[in-house]
């Protein structure tokens, strides 16, 4: 058995773990309500933007806002968010997974956002195109992503949906088809009076150039909306990943307590056992 | 000028506008993701888009543009003038609501 002094600075360090743990957990708690209540105002104006969207659009197909005599490169880009350091759980190592399902050398180029997830990226050896910090603050200037998203005739996303505090999810969606399902409209006879046209609206300095600027704008909101998401999930991550260790570690604590006293009986019990048998023996020895 | 364009027949100006102290006035929000620069009733919100400066005034036609790099001026029905700075945004202009999507 350890000697009661070893299990007691066990023990200490432990009850560091579960102060650390504590405060981490409690450090996420706050930051998932700040982040949630952001997201919820965002959403307003997103959902705002795209109804003027859906009125507006032209064709069914989205085109990043491209060019049309702009060529894209003939591979789908693949886009990863991931949190910027480690503590999030496992939620980038099983967007990681995810992303490894697909990934394709030859057919595929990677962008990676975070620092955790190029790090992932090169523990699994798979080489990134290109790669940016996770932003931040509530700004995020998107127009680098959006260059590069708009020379590729495809990409796909790789995110983590927040569903609630206890379950966040991998997702993967193609940018173009999230776009034209989003601004697509299902039933045209509901739409009415409130059809963007140059019939009922004023367009400066063109339809076609307000139509191609939404466009870009729909992209860029879409990215951030996913940036947002992303965050949300990796931040209810850690919060579970905190409370899961407080837990563990507050387990641990009581069972190094437990052994910690049993160990210490134990060392009486063998200091008493020993000093009987010296008495038994001067007994002895004065009998004799 | 966005406001000098001929009222068509499909228009919300045959519903009367609202008014204080008579004059006509619109609700106006301007706004990004996450803040809101100015949300209130006002008399006129003038900007500059690629023609040239406007300014939109209560009863104005339907209007979709985009602004360039200006100051935003909304004159409150109460207080001072609002300037705001744009960088990039979009107006949009409907049933006396004029809405400004800010850094889209």
């Amino acid at each position: 058995m350890r000697r009661p002094l070893e299990i007691r600075a066990q023990e200490n360090a432990v009850r560091s773990v579960v102060s650390l743990t504590s405060a981490l957990e409690s450090l996420s708690s706050m930051q998932i309500a700040k982040t949630k209540n952001k997201v919820l105002i965002s959403n307003q104006f997103f959902d705002e933007v795209w109804s003027i969207y859906k009125q507006i659009r032209v064709d069914a197909l989205f085109n990043f806002g491209r060019q049309v005599d702009e060529k894209p490169i003939d591979k789908e880009l693949l886009i990863l968010i991931t949190a910027k350091g480690g503590l999030s759980g496992d939620i980038d190592q099983r967007l990681i997974r995810k992303f490894i399902e697909r990934y394709d050398q030859a057919k595929n180029d990677v962008l990676v956002i975070g620092h955790h997830g190029a790090l992932k990226l090169k523990q699994s050896h798979i080489d990134y195109t290109y790669y940016f910090d996770l932003p931040e603050k509530d700004y995020i200037n998107l127009d680098p992503l959006m260059d590069i998203t708009k020379k590729y005739t495809r990409s796909r996303i790789f995110y983590q949906d927040y569903i609630s505090l206890s379950q966040q999810e991998i997702k993967d969606v193609d940018l173009s088809e999230v776009v034209s399902s989003k601004g697509r409209i299902a039933d045209m006879s509901s739409v009415g009076d409130d059809l963007v046209s140059e019939k009922n609206y004023i367009f400066e300095p063109s339809s076609y150039a307000v139509a191609a600027y939404l466009e870009n704008s729909i992209l860029r909101l879409t990215l951030a909306q996913f940036i947002y998401d992303s965050r949300l999930a990796q931040v209810a991550s850690r919060f579970k990943a905190m409370s899961a260790a407080k837990e563990r570690s507050v387990d641990t604590a009581t069972q190094l307590h437990t052994e910690y006293n049993r160990a210490k009986r134990n060392q009486v019990d063998t200091r008493l056992k020993e000093s009987l048998a010296g008495l038994k023996k001067i007994r002895a020895e004065g009998a004799a | 000028m966005a406001d000098e364009t001929p009222t068509p027949a499909v228009t919300e100006s045959e519903q009367p506008a609202n008014t204080h102290d008579g004059k006509p006035i619109m609700e106006v929000k301007v706004y990004a993701p996450f803040q809101v620069y100015f949300e209130g009733s006002a008399y006129s919100v003038s900007a500059v888009n690629d023609t040239g400066p406007f300014d939109i005034l209560p009863r104005h036609h339907n209007f979709l543009c985009m602004l360039v790099p200006c100051n935003l001026v909304v004159k409150p029905v109460e207080g001072d003038s609002k300037i705001i700075k744009v960088h990039r945004a979009l107006m949009h202009v409907k049933a006396d609501r004029v809405v400004v999507f800010m850094d889209v």
